[in-house]
């Protein structure tokens, strides 16, 4: 809609992906440490830091936690997923130190009340504080932190909405109706305009399944 | 007199099976532990004078192939179809109305939004072409999954070049629609939040859903494949649900099936793995060649049959079947007709004669759906309200009206206290939440029964009090309904079949799952 306008498609094609759906709804919280988190549970430092570390205490934890998503809030307990990358890679942190990355869901792309930079300190805020309840020391070792909202992910990163996946990956955005149904075979309305991203077949994470899958098909033709 | 097979239940789809099997030469026992027949279609009185249908409000609708095949308009049974559909009034005094009319629908529309008028009959027409196609799908018995016949093949085949002559823009529709949230397909057709909201409540009637829920748009395609429509109306019954359950039950014994009631089944004997028969709870036994079961899969199984006769796997899986009950139902006996402040004196007799839709906007829904998630009542329930005495006298004192409530969420499992203690709480919080948009409502109320989700179990054998039998999710739908496997209306039991709700093609005061289990009973004691 943005790179080739919607005068040179078909109006069904423009319709499919004006309904096309992104609506964002993770942040991302990187921090640099003085040391490492210490948790409740498991007191100390140890393998199970080296994994992921996940916030997420009971599935009516995450229901309430999409709840407020769904009126148009970020969770006020966010369901967090953390990894240490700098406990098996020390490349990224000078030494002692540690990079601590934090998956946030939900942080809705769409805000009932405020805007995201107006937003994005205190959800930074709601995010340290829930590490807080399972580690407590986490805030004395902060050294620095930033905070990525969907409406950052949008405006630095390219993706629409902040949509990590590059549009919801419900059923009916799967498979042979990615992105529009008739248009799943990589190739667009315009001729030599191919799409190779996460928004066609088989969709987000970080598996070059799509981009493999695009190549073949340009080969092909 | 022998009896060539025993029905467990006379719900409506019981007694239709045993007007189909007796009709088919075969001699049904129907036995119903209630002193009424009907199931959760019977008309009781709930308050001197004053007679509810007490649970089905109006038919599902009726499979029209049912009607026709049974020749029930000639027994006298008569249909009250409304021109309203549905009329949805907020808390402010503004409303909108769904006619049986397409065009007189989009006309009232005009005023609320020109997109929405211009949508709604494209919307209606679209629904009507997917539900015709889809329809035969509502009659076929699902196919065996790992051994697909000819005829199923044929069948399916069928199904799949009526979706095909759809053509691209409709058969695409369908294999979206099929997953997707309510609340986004509402949002793709029309832009008035309370039209969305009449949509949305269609895909999780009954449900445990919201309209943010996954899969809620099936229920719509379900409904369209039914009666062409996504938006359901109220066919009602002259004299209430329970003269369609007394024709229905004449009918059977004129055509030589015979109908026991205050006669409960506690067990279905079984020998060598073939069921012979049923015992009664005051210790009688009743012989049959074939045992079929209108309860539930869960009733059925787990506690009518001797749980030795099922290999381990398959009752846990039906321990997994999910059934958890989320609706109340209350009825009122009102002195007048209750005032609505979006309605004029001479609008009313109209605009409420079908179904009254409280749920002014999706996020309504959803926040009903919140407190039972975490296993509360809803404080501002979504509720469907029906006043059959506006179409129908006989229900009432002249002058008088009933008013029945279908509440939604009342979830069966509470998190703090149990039904019998909140009850008069559940009414309250009904007739309270009612009242912000009838507001003299309560000045009216002479009578009111309120029935909870453990009555709807303890009084109406329905497990988990859910209206459906069980989840009318996608995963226990079609092949998948009660279990893969076991979707032919057959059971491991030989000779014990299930012909309810629990069935394909599910709930909903259709007939079909009734009308599908005799023609496979009938090809199998043939």
């Amino acid at each position: 809609m943005k790179m080739v306008g919607a005068e040179h498609l078909p109006t069904d094609f423009v319709d499919d992906i004006k309904r096309y759906k992104f609506r964002g709804s993770s942040g991302k919280v990187n921090l640099a440490l003085d040391g490492l988190p210490d948790f409740k549970c498991m007191p100390g430092a140890g393998p199970h830091l080296r994994g992921a570390v996940s916030i997420s205490p009971s599935v009516e934890y995450m229901e309430r936690a999409y709840d407020d998503a769904k009126y148009g809030r970020y969770s006020r307990r966010p369901y967090i997923d953390i990894v240490i990358p700098s406990l098996t890679d020390p490349s990224i942190a000078p030494p002692g130190k540690h990079v601590m990355s934090c998956f946030v869901q939900y942080a809705p792309y769409n805000l009932k009340e405020g805007n995201w930079d107006d937003k994005r300190e205190a959800f930074g805020d709601t995010v340290i504080d829930t590490i807080a309840e399972h580690a407590p020391n986490i805030k004395d070792i902060v050294l620095h932190r930033q905070v990525l909202t969907p409406l950052d992910l949008e405006r630095d990163f390219g993706l629409s909405e902040g949509n990590i996946f590059q549009g919801e990956l419900t059923l009916e955005q799967l498979f042979f109706l990615r992105p529009a149904p008739g248009w799943a075979q990589y190739r667009s309305p315009i001729r030599n305009l191919y799409m190779c991203g996460s928004a066609t077949h088989p969709g987000g994470g970080i598996m070059g399944a799509s981009g493999r899958n695009a190549a073949m098909e340009i080969l092909k033709d | 007199m022998p009896h060539d097979i025993i029905i467990i239940g006379a719900g409506h789809n019981g007694l239709i099976a045993a007007c189909y099997l007796a009709k088919a030469g075969l001699k049904p026992l129907v036995l119903e532990r209630r002193a009424v027949a009907g199931g959760a279609c019977v008309t009781e009185e709930f308050h001197p004078g004053f007679r509810a249908s007490t649970l089905a409000a109006s038919t599902g609708p009726l499979s029209s192939q049912v009607v026709k095949e049974l020749q029930l308009e000639r027994q006298g049974l008569e249909f009250i179809k409304p021109t309203v559909r549905v009329f949805a009034p907020d808390s402010n005094g503004q409303s909108i109305c769904i006619y049986e009319d397409a065009q007189r629908t989009a006309d009232a529309l005009t005023h609320v939004s020109a997109k929405d008028a211009k949508n709604y009959p494209e919307f209606v027409s679209t629904f009507a072409r997917i539900g015709r196609a889809l329809s035969p799908f509502l009659r076929m018995t699902p196919p065996d999954i790992d051994q697909l016949s000819k005829g199923e093949l044929w069948s399916l085949g069928k199904l799949g070049l009526a979706i095909r002559g759809l053509g691209k823009k409709d058969e695409y529709r369908l294999l979206r629609y099929g997953p997707m949230a309510v609340a986004d397909l509402a949002a793709e057709w029309f832009e008035t939040e309370a039209l969305r909201a009449i949509v949305a409540a269609r895909g999780i009637f009954g449900a445990f859903a919201g309209p943010w829920s996954a899969g809620t748009s099936a229920a719509l395609l379900l409904q369209a494949a039914t009666d062409e429509q996504a938006i359901a109306r109220a066919v009602f019954v002259k004299g209430g649900m329970g003269a369609l359950s007394q024709t229905l039950a004449e009918l059977a014994t004129r055509s030589g099936a015979e109908i026991r009631t205050n006669a409960e089944v506690a067990s279905v004997s079984v020998r060598d793995g073939k069921a012979t028969g049923v015992v009664l709870t005051n210790g009688e036994e009743i012989q049959g060649r074939a045992v079929i079961s209108n309860a539930d899969p869960r009733t059925t199984f787990l506690k009518l049959v001797d749980p030795a006769e099922f290999d381990p796997s398959f009752l846990n899986k039906i321990r997994n079947y999910r059934a958890h009950g989320t609706v109340a139902k209350i009825h009122l006996a009102l002195s007048a007709l209750p005032r609505f402040p979006a309605l004029t004196d001479e609008d009313s007799t109209e605009k409420l004669s079908g179904r009254t839709h409280i749920a002014p906007d999706i996020d309504y829904l959803e926040r009903a759906f919140d407190a039972a998630k975490y296993g509360d009542m809803s404080r501002q329930p979504y509720m469907d309200v029906t006043i059959p005495t506006l179409t129908d006298q006989t229900l009432a004192p002249a002058g008088s009206h009933v008013m029945s409530i279908h509440a939604q969420f009342a979830p069966y499992h509470l998190k703090e206290g149990d039904w019998k203690s909140r009850r008069e709480e559940l009414g309250d919080t009904v007739v309270n939440a009612l009242s912000d948009y009838a507001p003299q409502l309560k000045e009216s109320i002479v009578g009111r029964q309120v029935i909870t989700p453990l009555d709807l179990e303890e009084t109406y054998g329905l497990s988990g009090g859910q209206i459906h039998h069980g989840e009318m999710s996608v995963d226990q739908l079609f092949a998948f309904r009660p279990l893969i496997g076991w979707a032919r209306y057959r059971t491991p039991v030989e000779g014990l079949y299930l012909c309810g709700a629990g069935t394909h093609p599910g709930g909903g005061v259709t007939g079909t799952p009734g009308a599908n289990a005799s023609r496979e009973i009938v090809k199998d004691l043939r």
